[in-house]
């Protein structure tokens, strides 16, 4: 995907240095637990300097505020690690919710759960469609129905916002479960249905092969296509169940709900350890990014820092996230440049050496 | 030629590149004279593609210097070595095709009125500089209209609009028609004669001998010999390239069972590759030799689905198959070893298990989803470990800390793994270390044994001495000759497959000389 | 087409051929081919830039903020000035950390937007009785700064090694890195002019209501993105059709305005827009997929 490739490429041909065989590999494990560790300590942190910040009501509420986000992460994680991502999580879910809330005032949760899945999953069918046998780019396909189901929201809702307070449906996004929210326990069992997906199934090896190297897939006979169209179903669908528990929470839903969801998502996805390029990832990582990033809202929330700071803060903690993939990779370059040279005592002078 | 005492422009000494596992150049010294055209001549794997990449600024050398004029030069990017008047013409070309002949000419360069771009300068100029070429082309068309020839003396035009000293031509002639080729060497001979010097790296040593002053052959990464045109042969120039040591191992005599694959007429992809016909049976390994271009390799990626077969047929155990994408061929029990093993093979963030079992998860209805049995997984991993002598730690640790030839292995055992009848290798020992190279010849012995049938396609003549029981030799397209058993010589192949006319016979005298 | 387009609305609605209304069309046609003709150059150097609608909103603001105090030229002068620093930060984003351009600017879209209603502390800035700045776009003053932008940028892209650079790193940019161009300074030039660009878009925008608004213009980067696209301009860069993208303007501008005048909702709009830009892009897609499989495994 020629759009998805950075500005700087990769000298061409430069040998690739294998580690020896020995080394423990930091990278994996930074990768994997690095954002738990830092999620952790900012909990210390923010535990001895923040008033407020220490006790059972906060933590929950910060359990459950990272389950919205986190349930849509699930998806795009798929998503990330096949190479790919999807920019209309944000529209999805908005229709996805009301919707939800439409269908459980007249026919209760089990009804809603369905409709919201389904519709995610539908939308995530057009998505996969345009991608993967249109070959649109992901970035402007998603961007081009990101709009059109924005629209669509605004038609079929006529603008008005939907609102339903029964109690079996608002349990879900609000009641608790042995001291644990609901949305945190069903985002907790959407990671661990998403990480036995990704590391159990065919399914999941084929979208970290598809990441990891696309060509090297398809010769290996790796049905990419099919696989790509079904990461962005699944996408849909967990973005849909996750609509349905922040409708089931705020007691409504219409148009214009979460503004930005998208980026949180993506930068969920990132920050957790996934490479933006692909082929590498996990569902804790995840988990933990979900965790720190309502963390960092909640934080800033009890410090009474302006809601549009907080959403600047997202942003820069994004773009700080996906600058590390490209620092690193310059110091890649930089160090196999230098490490190409055999010493030698009696080399001449290079006496134009820049 | 004349005889004047010419300068030289450019030296190498003692220049040596490593990259893991594998000394590219190993004390590589000659020099290039002004005015000259110096021919480098030698197989794949025998380091002029690093030399070149070395003169462009791309590599930089382990050992060793460049001399510039007779002063140490050094290039650390692209662009030092086009200031100091090196022209490399990749054979990808450097071009910008959506914008015109004059522009990608003076790109970086263009004259200027003021602030804005003075076409009717660029364009005259670069009308000169055509027409010096005997060339007929509008300055004002776009690269992306143009032929490949022409965009080749695009490329040219360049270098001269830069006064440049020197140019490093890679394959000029691979993509060109014949045609464009022979247009190609006179504006050689023509830039030559203006005092431009030219490399003209190549296989082709018609080509060679009719416009070289001066050929220097390397093998294996080293210098071998450099001469004048007149004063050395063409046999001594393919002794040169190809004449080495015998491999220690030799083939086992190999008895063939039944045919397993029959190919009819095939024509792949609407003509890379015409009217190839073999009978290939169990136990049996069948070479396919040619230079680059010469469609070996595109028959390979048909026979496996990667590219489609236009015409013609294959049966394979006498039932007609169709195999239109990689998925059906391993279905059908054809596995690949593809050549590029960085681009086409190795997923290098995913674990040795991972890489191996790849070609063969369990699927369902239509593909999805299939339980994966971790457990059996690093049991066939560990297997194949034993059986191929794979060395590595653990099965989940990460491919890319393996060496070159133990990743080899692990694809070999990919393409095994699926009930294979048929295999498929494509320059399988490349960037294989001399060790597992052996080893990897073992295996393949081996399986032959067991009955598979294995079609070889290599430009390692060596390999295919050793590998191979038959061969077929292919030139631009087409089977050029088959060659049988004993036949199979380094001399026999090369001759077939440079394309001189009369098949050049080497006695061991001369064989002994260059050694 | 877009006479086709235009004639059927005329049909449909009494008011469309009114010189009032056709002076909304081409005011709103302006907007978008503004910010458009900026999106053509980074999409013909190979690059996208979403965040131009949060700095088309953040320098309204800014500009709106200013006029009172140092009067209308320089404010105006200050919103150009915060737009091209936006699209700078951008092209180093892009340039120097390596963060893929689409991704970079969403991230931006983010930050720029919050900025902007942080500046404003979430509440709206009102220009009272003040009729200079209205000047921006009132009459055919909009229609004008968009011509005067397109010769410009035109001129630029034909005539000056900047913008055929532009180009060339559009065409290929490893290629174009391997002769000599630098790409890096082309594409920090590139992302300033969009940025500008948008801003001037803002600018008409905030004049046309007279207020700061930190929620202007959300959704400007899908117009601007669209005209390109209908307009004919590849996405894969190396070409740019500023006549194109022009065109695309009127064209969406005009449907726009029709849709308004039959009464469809605005949602609708979104909808329409949104489709064109599927419809154009398949469209393209479909065209070089089949040149695309023939390379699958060529070297």
């Amino acid at each position: 995907m020629r759009i998805l490739q950075t500005h700087k490429s990769r000298i061409p041909d430069a040998p690739a240095t294998g580690s020896p065989i020995n080394q423990v590999d930091w990278d994996l494990l930074w990768e994997r637990f690095g954002t738990t560790v830092v999620t952790i300590t900012i909990w210390f942190i923010a535990g001895l300097s923040t008033p407020g910040f220490a006790n059972v009501d906060n933590f929950v509420s910060v359990l459950r505020q990272s389950a919205f986000v986190g349930v849509s992460a699930v998806g795009m994680t798929f998503a990330i690690i096949a190479g790919t991502f999807d920019l209309s999580v944000g529209s999805t879910q908005a229709l996805c919710a009301w919707v939800a809330v439409s269908v459980a005032k007249v026919a209760g949760v089990f009804p809603a759960f369905v409709t919201a899945v389904a519709l995610g999953g539908v939308i995530g069918l057009c998505n996969g469609s345009l991608v993967a046998l249109v070959r649109i780019p992901a970035f402007i396909a998603t961007l081009g129905t990101m709009f059109l189901i924005n629209g669509l929201t605004y038609i079929v809702t006529n603008g008005q916002t939907a609102r339903f307070s029964g109690k079996p449906f608002v349990w879900w996004g609000n009641a608790q479960v042995m001291n644990l929210p609901v949305p945190f326990v069903v985002f907790l069992g959407c990671a661990l249905l998403g990480a036995a997906i990704l590391y159990r199934t065919s399914f999941g090896r084929f979208i970290y092969a598809i990441g990891c190297n696309r060509e090297a897939a398809n010769v290996a006979g790796v049905p990419v296509a099919k696989t790509t169209t079904l990461v962005f179903v699944v996408v849909g669908l967990f973005t849909g169940l996750g609509a349905m528990l922040l409708g089931a929470r705020l007691y409504s839903a219409g148009p214009g709900l979460e503004p930005g969801f998208e980026l949180n998502v993506i930068a969920t996805v990132v920050l957790g350890g996934t490479r933006l390029a692909g082929g590498r990832g996990s569902m804790l990582g995840t988990v933990a990014a979900a965790i720190l990033f309502a963390t960092l809202a909640n934080v800033l929330n009890l410090n009474h820092v302006d809601a549009f700071v907080q959403r600047v803060v997202v942003g820069l903690v994004l773009l700080l996230a996906l600058s590390v993939e490209g620092v690193r990779q310059r110091l890649a370059e930089y160090w196999s440049k230098r490490v190409a040279r055999i010493p030698q005592s009696s080399q001449p002078l290079r006496g134009d050496q820049l | 030629m004349d005889e004047i005492q010419r300068v030289p422009i450019l030296a190498v000494q003692n220049l040596s590149r490593r990259f893991p596992g594998v000394l590219a150049l190993d004390n590589v010294s000659f020099d290039i004279l002004a005015g000259e055209v110096h021919a480098l001549v030698g197989e794949n794997g025998a380091g002029k593609s690093t030399l070149i990449g070395i003169l462009a600024g791309v590599y930089q050398p382990s050992a060793g210097q460049v001399l510039l004029d007779q002063k140490p030069a050094f290039f650390p990017d692209p662009l030092s070595s086009q200031r100091a008047g090196i022209s490399v013409i990749f054979q990808e070309f450097s071009l910008l095709p959506h914008l015109s002949v004059a522009e990608n000419v003076f790109i970086s360069r263009e004259p200027r009125h003021g602030l804005t771009v003075d076409w009717a300068t660029m364009n005259r100029r670069t009308q000169e500089i055509l027409s010096t070429l005997n060339v007929e082309i509008d300055p004002a068309t776009l690269v992306s209209e143009l032929a490949v020839g022409q965009q080749q003396l695009v490329e040219i035009a360049r270098a001269l609009s830069a006064k440049t000293r020197m140019i490093v031509m890679d394959e000029p002639t691979a993509a060109l028609n014949e045609r464009e080729a022979v247009r190609l060497l006179e504006i050689v001979r023509s830039l030559a004669a203006g005092g431009v010097s030219v490399l003209y790296v190549s296989h082709r040593l018609e080509e060679v001998f009719s416009i070289a002053d001066r050929i220097t052959v390397l093998r294996d990464g080293r210098h071998i010999v450099t001469e004048r045109r007149s004063a050395i042969t063409e046999q001594r120039v393919v002794s040169a390239m190809v004449g080495r040591e015998l491999v220690h191992s030799t083939r086992p005599s190999r008895t063939a069972g039944a045919i397993v694959l029959e190919t009819k007429d095939v024509t792949v992809d609407g003509g890379l590759v015409r009217k190839v016909s073999f009978s290939l049976r169990r136990g049996e390994v069948l070479g396919l030799a040619g230079l680059m271009g010469s469609g070996c390799s595109e028959l390979m990626e048909g026979l496996y689905g990667l590219r489609e077969i236009t015409e013609g047929s294959f049966l394979i155990e006498g039932r007609p198959v169709r195999i239109v994408n990689p998925r059906s061929a391993i279905l059908t029990g054809v596995g690949l070893v593809p050549e590029d093993r960085k681009r086409q093979s190795v997923f290098p963030d995913l674990s040795v298990a991972h890489n191996l079992t790849i070609g063969n998860l369990p699927r369902w209805f239509w593909a999805f989803p299939g339980l994966l049995d971790l457990a059996g997984e690093r049991r066939k991993t560990l297997d194949y470990k034993r059986q191929l002598n794979i060395r590595f730690t653990r099965p989940e640790q990460r491919i890319s800390g393996l060496s070159g030839g133990n990743q080899q292995k692990v694809i070999l055992a990919r393409a095994l793994a699926g009930n294979c009848r048929l295999l498929l290798l494509a320059e399988p020992t490349r960037g294989v270390d001399v060790g597992a190279k052996a080893e990897i010849y073992a295996l393949i012995d081996r399986l032959v044994q067991k009955g598979i049938a294995v079609i070889l396609q290599t430009s390692e003549l060596p390999e295919l001495i050793r590998l191979a029981d038959r061969c077929i030799v292919f030139v631009a397209g087409e089977p050029r000759g088959e060659l049988c058993g004993a036949e199979i010589t380094q001399e026999a192949v090369m001759s077939l497959a440079t394309g001189l006319s009369h098949r050049v016979t080497v006695d061991s005298a001369s064989l002994r000389s260059v050694q | 087409m877009l006479l086709m387009v235009g004639g059927v609305f005329a049909v449909l609605s009494p008011r469309f051929l009114t010189p009032g209304n056709l002076l909304n069309v081409c005011t709103s046609a302006s907007v978008v081919a503004i910010v458009g003709l900026g999106m053509t150059l980074a999409i013909a150097s190979g690059n996208f830039d979403l965040s131009v609608g949060s700095t088309a909103a953040f320098a309204g603001c800014v500009t709106v903020s200013l006029v009172q105090q140092i009067g209308v030229a320089l404010a105006i002068l200050a919103g150009l000035a915060t737009g091209a620093t936006v699209g700078l930060i951008n092209g180093l984003i892009v340039t120097e950390l390596g963060v893929p351009a689409f991704i970079a600017t969403l991230g931006m879209l983010t930050i720029v937007r919050g900025a902007a209603l942080i500046y404003t502390g979430g509440r709206d800035i009102y220009l009272y009785g003040q009729t200079q700045y209205k000047i921006l776009s009132s009459g055919l003053t909009p229609v004008l700064l968009a011509l005067a932008l397109a010769i410009v940028l035109w001129f630029v892209l034909q005539h000056t090694r900047f913008g055929r650079h532009i180009l060339a790193t559009g065409s290929n940019a490893m290629s174009a890195r391997r002769v000599g161009v630098r790409t890096s300074l082309v594409l920090l030039g590139v992302f300033s002019i969009v940025g500008a660009a948008a801003a001037l878009s803002g600018l008409i925008l905030s004049a046309q209501v007279l207020t700061g608004n930190g929620r202007l213009a959300t959704g400007l980067e899908l117009s601007a993105i669209a005209v390109v696209v209908l307009g004919g301009t590849p996405l894969t860069g190396g070409q740019a059709s500023i006549a194109g993208t022009l065109q695309g303007s009127v064209l969406v501008a005009v449907i726009n305005n029709g849709l308004n005048l039959l009464n469809v909702s605005i949602f609708y709009q979104n909808v329409t827009l949104g489709l064109l830009l599927l419809g154009a892009i398949a469209l393209e897609a479909l065209r070089t997929d089949r040149r695309r499989t023939k390379q699958l495994t060529t070297r």
